[in-house]
């Protein structure tokens, strides 16, 4: 099958036992790849009510046909599971090089299933496939492990790890590889912790068939170029995501202690520019990709490298916490991606536990005796490892995520939980920004901002505007943007370079035989937002509008400082939104997709 | 010497598409937008000769101005 490796394989690690299946053409043909083959998979294969951290529960590793070949950014796999976090749908797209070597062993998808009785790792070198002892390496911490097996087994050998917070099911546990890349949200970490999967250690060395040689290296040639020709290529590549730091915190848009503001006053000791200056060594880029938007820092104080800080850690470990030092965000990078635990939940859990510590809802006898105040670094640090091992009152409450955290203390906590669908809100403020906070709201995982991003838009458009183009926008970029996520490239070469996305589709044809356009991928984008929806409907009684709501700190308490001081979007805006987006979409008053909708996309018999 | 003011991306469509204007210095790069009609707000980042500055940075005889926007966010 022209595009793919060819092999599904199943990893049963109750039995041991290891199976190898062709990848379903028609599977190919209706889902293409990436996160349409895990939803596919979650939704036909793990039970109703499975536990999430039970043995029922699989992690679903995919990849799409661009992954492995000469397409700008095609390193990316999706893992798909169901969240421990959120008890509903959830995936993690994962760049780096570990996708690229799995289709290169033949591998499209694996599916780990069960719990083993035993820590193994999951080692794959083309057809040679072993569960191996882990006992050893439990406990440790994700750069440890990467660098045993990479001197075990040879620099071309990738890994995927968990630290110890996948081992202790932090809630939102991730999943490293490469020293600074992770499939970070939503718990993935947890699942495979539970699994008791301490790793995956993969080469691969075979070829990956393609429909037409020639045109396949024309078209990727040509998306190349439209790379390095891209005006922006020079500044994107010196500031990757942290390009946007300086630019949030000008517009309201960089959470500040807690969200409870967009700007903060100590910004400029976390832009990009400083950042730049003061800690970076060098640019780092995953496979096959012309812009790399990683960057090595080194943080002379705590004699500790990272690869990061990204935007979205140092807009929650920074801001967020009221911490304006690039070395200490840096630092909390580091210690979060060695233990294992996604930056982004840990960053709003942390802001969350400030605030109501700060407020005396939560005291030095709930904290383990950390002075919790906002800025406060060695207290971000303790608190890191805490969660990481659950250690403490303080670890324990803040590993179950803010949602679950919020519920358990109360006393008007759950007011400043800022979250969606019980998953952490990532780094951009919304409190006027209403097609942002939309995308926040319908996001099919959680409050993430992947699927779709609109804040320039907001700002063009007017940031309080609440009109039915907007709510379009958000639909076409949630049918849309996930669909590299499908296609297994990644999209900043789209987002940020602004590459002309026609060019995907000669590429795409070339690769696989089969023509498809925009207007045909975005259909599959939009069967597969319907399937994850109809997944949360089956999964969590009682879901419907009511999940959809923003943190209640955007529609209840305007920011008192910088540039959205005043400003808050109102209740009854947020319902027309929900409205009009129910609406466009095709589903009920609640939020259902009708039965019109699920016929309509051919999804009916799946969802049934 | 000739100030130019570069603008990337989605920003061309504020100045009719073209590529590039030519201004006048002693202004701030703010300013200057304005005076091209080019909300600051959506601009992300300003650098003049390669090099990151402020938008309240005044604009001197033979700089390069560079005005990037966001796009798309991560």
């Amino acid at each position: 099958m022209n595009g793919y490796g060819g092999t599904t394989l199943r990893v049963n690690l109750t039995t041991g036992q290891i199976t190898k299946q062709p990848t379903p053409p028609e599977l190919a043909r209706d889902f293409i790849g990436g996160r349409g083959f895990g939803a596919y998979y979650l939704f036909k294969e793990v039970p109703k009510d499975a536990d999430p951290l039970g043995s029922e529960n699989k992690l679903i590793i995919s990849t799409g046909p661009f992954s492995g070949l000469m397409i700008p950014g095609g390193g990316k796999c999706d893992w798909t599971t169901k969240s421990p976090l959120t008890g509903g749908y959830a995936d993690a797209s994962m760049g780096g090089h570990f996708t690229a070597e799995l289709k290169y062993a033949g591998i499209d998808t694996i599916i780990l299933e069960g719990v083993s009785p035993k820590p193994v790792y999951l080692f794959i070198d083309d057809d040679k496939i072993q569960l191996l002892d882990a006992s050893e390496m439990w406990g440790k911490g994700a750069f440890e492990i990467e660098n045993h097996f990479k001197h075990k087994y040879g620099e071309e050998y990738q890994v995927a790890v968990i630290g110890p917070g996948g081992e202790n099911m932090v809630m939102y546990a991730c999943i490293n590889h490469d020293y600074g890349r992770q499939a970070g949200r939503g718990g993935v970490g947890a699942v495979m912790g539970s699994k008791k999967l301490k790793a995956i250690v993969l080469h691969g060395t075979k070829a990956v068939p393609v429909a037409d040689l020639e045109g396949y290296r024309n078209a990727g040639m040509a998306l190349y170029k439209a790379c390095k020709d891209a005006e922006g290529l020079a500044e994107w590549t010196r500031y990757g995501t942290t390009i946007v730091t300086s630019w949030c915190d000008e517009v309201g848009a960089l959470p500040t202690r807690n969200f409870q503001a967009g700007s903060f006053e100590d910004g400029k000791g976390i832009y990009g520019q400083t950042m730049r200056k003061e800690i970076v060594i060098t640019d780092k880029g995953c496979f096959g990709c012309p812009c790399p938007c990683g960057k090595y820092s080194h943080m002379k104080r705590y004699s500790t490298q990272v690869e990061g800080p990204e935007y979205e850690t140092i807009g929650l470990f920074g801001s967020n916490l009221g911490i304006g030092d690039i070395q200490a965000v840096a630092e909390a990078n580091r210690l979060c991606d060695d233990l294992g635990i996604d930056t982004i939940s840990a960053g709003v859990c942390i802001g969350w536990a400030m605030e109501a510590y700060e407020k005396g809802i939560l005291t030095k006898a709930d904290t383990d005796g950390l002075d919790l105040k906002f800025g406060n670094i060695e207290a971000t640090f303790a608190a890191v490892k805490k969660i990481s091992y659950c250690k403490g009152k303080l670890g324990a409450l803040l590993a179950q995520g803010v949602r679950r955290a919020a519920k358990q203390v109360g006393k008007g906590s759950e007011k400043f939980a800022i979250e969606v669908k019980g998953m952490e809100q990532s780094s951009y403020a919304t409190h006027n920004a209403t097609a942002m906070l939309l995308a926040y709201m319908t996001c099919d995982v959680g409050a993430h901002h992947n699927r779709s991003w609109a804040i320039t838009y907001d700002l063009q458009v007017g940031r309080d505007k609440v009109v039915p183009e907007k709510v379009a926008r958000i639909i076409w970029l949630q049918n849309f943007r996930p669909m590299f996520d499908v296609l297994g490239a990644c999209r900043l070469q789209w987002v940020e370079l602004g590459i002309n996305r026609d060019l995907y589709v000669p590429a795409l044809e070339a690769i696989t035989g089969l023509h498809r356009t925009w207007e045909d991928l975005e259909a599959v984008g939009n069967r597969i937002w319907n399937i994850t929806r109809m997944y949360w409907f089956r999964e969590i009684e009682g879901f419907g509008r009511e999940w959809d709501m923003p943190a209640q700190r955007f529609y209840t308490e305007p920011p008192k400082t910088g540039a959205t001081a005043g400003q808050i979007t109102k209740y009854e805006d947020v319902v027309r939104l929900l409205d009009m987006y129910y609406e466009q979409r095709g589903w009920d008053a609640n939020g259902l997709p009708t039965t019109a909708t699920l016929e309509k996309l051919g999804i009916t018999s799946l969802v049934a | 010497m000739t100030t130019i003011v570069r603008p990337f991306g989605i920003l061309k469509s504020y100045i009719d598409n073209q590529p590039e204007r030519i201004v006048e210095p002693g202004r701030t790069v703010r300013q200057t937008m304005i005076d091209l009609h080019i909300p600051p707000e959506v601009v992300a980042l300003v650098t003049v000769n390669d090099e990151q500055e402020t938008k309240d940075y005044i604009i001197r005889e033979g700089d390069l101005v560079k005005l990037i926007a966001v796009v798309g966010g991560g």
